[in-house]
C-alpha cells in the first residue's frame, strides 16, 4: 500500500502543494504538550456536562458496590519450600510464578516441571 | 508527619512548589535553600529540590537528596510522591509503583497520586491493582465520564467482561436524555460496549444493541463492518451478503470484503461447482469502474486450467499494456502452484514473440506506436526469471540487458539488474549497480537506501553511511548515524550490525543490536501517556488494541532478526572470550615486535580520539547539541561497543535478548536452538530441555535438533554431581531420543544412523560431520574429505557452501584445507564475491 498523503495534497491539485512546514519540531512539541494537559484536564473541575444527572449517578454507585465482592477462594495446598527454591532455580522463575506453578499442580514439583517444559505454542498471538 | 514550618517559610515553600510547576527551577532552588538554612532537615523541602535537581538533569544528586529527605520525614506523602516520580522517570515502573503506595497510605484522599499510580499499574500490567485504583477514582469523581469509562477499561484488560460491560451500561443508564448525535466521546463509548458484548462470545446480544445504536453511530465503517461480521457469525447470510454489498459500495479494492461476501453467498473456492457464480461476482464488480484492481487479481487466485489461462491473459494483457511495473510482484503469490507458474511464463513467453508487441489480443496497431508493452513485457520476465521459484539467472540478464540497452537511464532496470547480481553472489557488482541506479534519480530516497542496504550487504559499512547521509539531519549530534538512530531506522541499524558482525567487528555489531532493543524499549514506554490521553480523547477501541499490540510488541520480525545475531554474538564470547580483547592477533607475535605494535595502535587511537573530539567541538560549536525535545543529549561513550564487547557475563546479557525471543516468538526454531545453547552454557537442563522439545515440536528433521539431542545426551552422561530426584525424572520421562542409556559409542552409531539416513540432504550431512567431530575428535580429517565432497551433491546451496566454511573454521582446520574447499567453492559459484581470492 501507498503511505497516506500527507493531509495538504489534494487530488488534481495543479500545482504542487506548499511544502510541509519544516519545523516539525513545533509539532512535535505539539504532541509533547497534549499528552501532557492530561493532568488539569481529568483534574480540574470541569463543568460537568448538563445531562449528567448526579442523583442518578449517586444511585448507581450504591448499586455498583453492592454488586462487588466476593472473590474466589485459593485451593489449600501444602507446598514445600524446597521445591519452590528448585523452581525459581531451575526454571529462572520469579518466586511468585513458581509457588503458583506448584499450586496448580497440586504441590507436585515433577508434574509442575513436566508442565511447564512440555511445548505449548495457542497461547501466544501469531504474526502472520 | 510534614514537619511545621513559620509562615515565612511555609509561603516559601507553597512558591518553591508552584516554581516548580512552571519551571522556573532557578527561582525554584533558590526558595528551597532559603527553607533550608533555616530548616536543613526539613524533608519536603529537600524533596522538592530533589525533583528540581532531576528536571534539570542532575539524576544521581537527585536520588541522593530524595533518599535523605525521606530519611528526615518517613511519614511525609510529599517525600515519597517524590521518590515515586524520581523512579518514574527513569522508567522503573515497579519502584515508582511502591513509592506511590506509600505515599497514598498517608494520604489517602489525594487524586494526584491515586491517578499517577492507577497509571502505572496499567503500565506494569497489574490489573488488580488498576481495577482498584480505577474504582477509588470513580468513587472520588463519579460526574466524570471518563472515570467510569476507566473503570470498564481495566475490567476488560483483565478479561472480566461482564463486570466491563456492567459498567459502562450503568452509566449509560444515568443519562437523563440520550446525548446528542455529535457526542464523539458517547458515540465512542457505546461503540466500545458493543466490542466488549461480542468478545465475551454472545454475538446474538451484541448485534441487538448494534442495531440500535446503528443510525447514530458517528464510526460508519466500523459499525458496518461489524454489523457484517456479526449477520455472517450467525449465519444470516442473506443480510450478511446485502450488509457486504454496502460495504463493497463503500470500498472496492479490500479483500476482506470480498470474502466476506463469498461466504456470505456460501460459495465455496475449493469447490470446481460455485466457479461460475465467483467468476461472475467478480466480473459484476469489475466491470462498475475500469479503475478497480481487486476484483480482476482474485479470481486468479481460485481459478485453474483453461479459465484460469483466459483469465491471466487478460488480465496480464490489461496491466502490460497500461505498463504497470508493479505487475510481477502483484502476480508472484501464485507461483507457488507450478500449473500456474507454467501457464503465466508461457503466456508471457507468448507475447514476446508476437511479432509487434503492442499488446492488443487482434494485432491492432493503435496509430501512435509506443513500446510501453514490449518493455513492460520485458521487465515481467527479467523479474520472473529472477524470481526464486522461477529462477534461471542466466535469461534474467539476458532480458534485463536487452531493456537497458534500450533504456539504460532507467532507475528499474538498474535495480533489477542489481538484484540479479546479488542473487549470482556478487555482491560487489551489486552494489555498484545499485549505486548506479540511485545516481539515476538523486531526489528519491527509496533508491538511495536500497543502495546503501546492497552496500552493506557489501560490507561497505562506511560508504552505506555516506549514501544515508544525503537524506538525514545531519547536524544531529552524532552525525547522520545519531539520526538514524533519533528516527528509529531500524533496518539500518539491523543491515549495519549485520556487516559488522560478518567483518568480525562484534562489538560494533553488538552495539547495533543493543540499539535495536532500545528502540524497542522506547516503543514499550510510548504507551505511558496514553492511559491517560486516550481515555481524555474518548478513543477507547484504539487504547484497547494499543495495549494489547505492546503485550506482544517484541514478537517483531526486526526484534527477532537483532535478538537472533545478538544471542549468537553473546555466545560466541562465552566460547572464546579472547574476541573481547582488543588485539588477539598481538598474540602470535614475538615479545620485542608485539611491544612495537602495540605502540603503534595506541598512537594510532590516540590520533582518532583527537579527531573525533575535533570534530565533536565543532559540531557543538556549530549548532546547539540540543534534541528537539529540548533535552540534552549525551555524548555516547562507547561508540565501538567496546564496554558491550567486554561483558564479563556474556550469557546473562544474552537473556535481554533471548527472553523475549522464546516468549514472543516460540515458533521461531532458530530461536529455540540458540536458546538451548544458552541454557546448556548456563547450566539449565530444564530450561535447555524446553527449547529442545519445543523444537522438535516445530520441526523435527530440523538438523540443529539432532546436534542439540546429542549434546543433550552426552552432557548427561558426563555430569559431575547428579541432578536433584524431581529434574532427573523429568528429564528422564520428556528426553528419549537418543534413549537414556546411551554411550558414547551408541551415540556414535546414532549419529551414523542419522548420517545414512539423510544421505542427500547436505545442511543435515553437515550438521552430522560436526556431531562426529565433537564426539570424537579423531575424525576430523574424514570430516574435512566428506565437506568437501559436499559441494558436489546435487541442491548444495551457496549458502551452505559457506557454512561448510564455518565448520572448518570451528573445527580450527588447517588453513591449506580451508583453502582448498575456498576454491572448490569458487569454482562452482564463479560470481560469488566472497569466496574468491582476496
Amino acid at each position: 500500500m501507498a503511505e497516506p498523503q500527507p493531509s495538504n495534497v489534494q487530488e488534481g491539485a495543479s500545482t504542487p502543494p506548499a511544502p510541509l512546514p519544516t519545523g516539525t519540531a513545533e509539532d512535535r512539541k505539539a504532541a509533547a504538550a497534549l499528552s501532557s494537559l492530561d493532568a488539569p484536564s481529568e483534574d480540574t473541575d470541569s463543568p460537568a456536562k448538563k445531562e449528567v444527572d448526579t442523583k442518578a449517578l449517586g444511585e448507581a454507585m450504591k448499586q455498583l458496590s453492592v454488586a462487588k465482592g466476593g472473590g474466589e477462594k485459593r485451593k489449600a495446598v501444602k507446598i514445600e519450600a524446597g521445591d519452590v527454591a528448585l523452581l525459581v532455580s531451575e526454571l529462572e522463575l520469579p518466586k511468585l510464578k513458581a509457588t503458583e506453578l506448584l499450586r496448580a499442580h497440586d504441590g507436585n514439583a515433577l508434574e509442575a516441571i513436566r508442565s511447564f517444559i512440555a511445548p505449548a505454542f495457542s497461547s501466544v498471538a501469531l504474526r502472520t | 508527619m510534614p514537619q511545621p514550618l513559620q509562615s515565612k517559610e511555609a509561603s516559601l515553600f507553597r512558591s518553591l512548589v508552584k516554581f516548580y510547576e512552571s519551571k522556573q527551577h532557578k527561582k525554584g532552588l533558590k526558595a528551597a535553600d532559603q527553607v533550608l538554612k533555616k530548616y536543613p532537615k526539613h524533608g519536603d523541602t529537600q524533596a522538592m529540590k530533589a525533583l528540581i535537581l532531576n528536571a534539570q538533569g542532575h539524576g544521581e544528586e537527585a536520588f541522593e537528596l530524595a533518599k535523605e529527605a525521606l530519611k528526615n520525614d518517613m511519614k511525609s506523602h510529599v517525600c515519597w510522591h517524590v521518590y515515586g516520580l524520581l523512579w518514574r522517570s527513569v522508567k522503573n515502573y515497579e519502584e515508582a509503583t511502591k513509592a506511590y503506595k506509600f505515599a497514598l497510605k498517608i494520604e489517602p484522599d489525594s487524586q494526584n497520586i491515586l491517578r499517577d499510580l492507577a497509571h502505572l499499574q496499567c503500565q506494569i500490567r497489574d490489573y488488580e491493582g488498576y481495577i482498584d485504583s480505577r474504582r477509588k477514582m470513580m468513587n472520588a469523581r463519579p460526574q466524570l465520564r471518563q472515570n467510569w469509562t476507566g473503570l470498564a477499561i481495566a475490567y476488560h484488560l483483565s478479561g472480566n467482561y461482564k463486570e466491563a460491560e456492567h459498567i459502562l451500561k450503568t452509566y449509560e443508564e444515568t443519562l437523563k436524555q440520550t446525548p446528542p448525535k455529535s457526542d464523539l466521546e458517547h458515540s465512542e463509548a457505546v461503540l466500545y460496549r458493543n466490542t466488549i458484548i461480542a468478545e465475551s462470545g454472545d454475538t446474538e446480544r451484541a448485534l441487538e444493541h448494534l442495531e440500535s445504536i446503528l443510525k447514530n453511530n458517528l464510526d460508519r465503517t466500523a459499525v458496518l463492518e461489524l454489523r457484517a461480521k456479526y449477520l455472517l457469525q450467525l449465519g444470516r447470510k442473506e443480510e450478511a451478503e446485502k450488509a457486504y454489498r454496502a460495504l463493497l459500495d463503500r470500498n472496492t479494492d479490500y479483500r476482506a470484503y470480498y470474502d466476506g461476501l463469498e461466504q456470505a453467498l456460501g460459495l465455496d473456492r475449493t469447490n470446481e461447482a460455485s466457479f461460475k457464480r465467483l467468476t461472475e461476482l467478480y466480473e459484476s464488480y469489475a466491470s462498475k469502474s475500469e479503475r478497480i484492481d481487486a476484483p480482476r487479481r482474485i479470481p486468479l487466485d481460485f481459478l485453474k486450467g483453461d479459465a484460469f489461462k483466459a483469465a491471466a491473459d487478460q488480465y496480464l494483457r490489461r496491466m502490460l499494456n497500461k505498463g504497470v511495473p508493479s505487475t510481477f510482484p502483484n502476480i508472484k503469490a501464485l507461483y507457488v502452484d507450478s500449473e500456474k507458474k507454467a501457464i503465466i511464463e508461457e503466456l508471457v513467453l507468448g507475447y514476446a514473440s508476437e511479432k509487434q508487441m503492442n499488446g492488443s489480443a487482434d494485432g491492432k496497431t493503435n496509430g501512435d506506436t509506443s513500446d510501453r508493452f514490449e518493455k513492460s513485457v520485458l521487465y515481467f520476465l527479467a523479474q520472473q526469471y529472477d524470481y526464486v521459484l522461477s529462477r534461471n539467472l542466466e535469461k534474467a540478464t539476458e532480458y534485463i540487458d536487452r531493456l537497458l540497452e534500450k533504456d539504460p537511464k532507467s532507475v528499474d532496470y538498474n535495480q533489477i539488474k542489481a538484484r540479479i547480481w546479488k542473487h549470482y553472489g556478487d555482491t560487489q557488482k551489486a552494489a555498484d549497480t545499485m549505486n548506479h541506479a540511485r545516481e539515476l534519480d538523486l531526489k528519491d530516497r527509496y533508491i538511495n537506501t536500497k543502495c546503501a542496504k546492497y552496500q552493506l550487504r557489501n560490507n561497505e559499512n562506511e560508504k552505506a553511511l555516506d549514501t544515508m547521509s544525503k537524506f538525514t539531519r545531519n547536524e544531529t549530534v552524532g552525525g547522520p548515524l545519531g539520526d538514524l538512530h533519533d528516527m528509529q531506522c531500524m533496518w539500518y541499524l539491523l543491515e549495519d550490525g549485520e556487516a559488522y558482525m560478518r567483518r568480525g567487528k562484534l562489538g560494533l555489531a553488538l552495539k547495533r543490536f543493543t540499539a535495536i532493543a532500545d528502540i524497542f524499549e522506547t516503543w514499550q514506554e510510548d504507551q505511558f501517556d496514553f492511559h491517560s490521553f486516550s481515555l481524555r480523547k474518548g478513543q477507547i477501541r484504539a487504547y484497547v488494541d494499543m495495549v494489547r499490540w505492546e503485550d506482544h510488541l517484541r514478537n517483531h520480525p526486526f526484534f527477532t532478526r537483532a535478538a537472533l545475531s545478538a544471542v549468537e554474538i553473546y555466545i560466541r564470547l562465552f566460547d572464546h572470550p579472547d574476541l573481547a580483547k582488543e588485539h588477539p592477533e598481538l598474540d602470535k607475535l614475538e615479545p620485542s615486535e608485539r611491544k612495537k605494535a602495540l605502540k603503534k595502535i595506541q598512537k594510532e587511537q590516540e590520533k582518532a580520539r583527537k579527531a573525533e573530539a575535533d570534530r565533536r567541538a565543532a559540531a557543538q560549536a556549530k549548532a546547539t547539541a540540543k534534541g528537539d525535545d529540548g533535552e540534552a543529549k549525551k555524548p555516547d561513550t562507547d561508540p565501538q561497543g567496546e564496554t558491550l564487547l567486554r561483558t564479563k557475563e556474556p550469557l546473562e546479557a544474552a537473556l535481554r535478548f533471548l527472553i523475549p525471543l522464546l516468549e514472543l516468538s516460540p515458533r521461531n526454531v532458530e530461536g529455540q536452538n540458540l536458546g538451548f545453547q544458552v541454557y546448556l552454557r548456563r547450566r539449565k537442563l530444564l530450561l535447555a530441555l524446553k527449547c529442545l522439545l519445543a523444537a522438535i515440536e516445530l520441526d523435527s528433521e530440523n538438523p540443529k535438533v539432532h546436534g542439540n539431542s546429542v549434546l543433550l545426551r552426552s552432557h548427561l552422561n558426563n555430569l559431575k554431581e547428579p541432578l536433584s530426584p524431581a529434574v532427573a525424572d523429568a528429564i528422564k520421562q520428556d528426553f528419549t531420543s537418543p534413549p537414556a542409556n546411551a554411550d558414547l559409542a551408541a551415540l556414535k552409531a546414532f549419529n551414523d544412523d542419522f548420517l545414512k539416513k539423510n544421505s542427500k540432504s547436505p545442511a543435515h550431512l553437515q550438521r552430522g560431520y560436526n556431531v562426529r567431530f565433537h564426539l570424537d575428535p579423531n575424525t576430523k580429517s574424514q570430516n574435512e574429505t566428506d565437506l568437501q565432497k559436499l559441494l558436489d551433491l546435487e541442491g548444495t546451496t551457496l549458502q551452505q557452501a559457506a557454512e561448510g566454511i564455518k565448520l572448518l573454521q570451528e573445527w580450527k582446520s588447517d588453513e591449506k584445507k580451508v583453502e582448498a574447499y575456498r576454491e572448490a567453492v569458487a569454482k562452482t559459484w564463479p560470481q560469488a564475491a566472497m569466496f574468491q581470492k582476496k
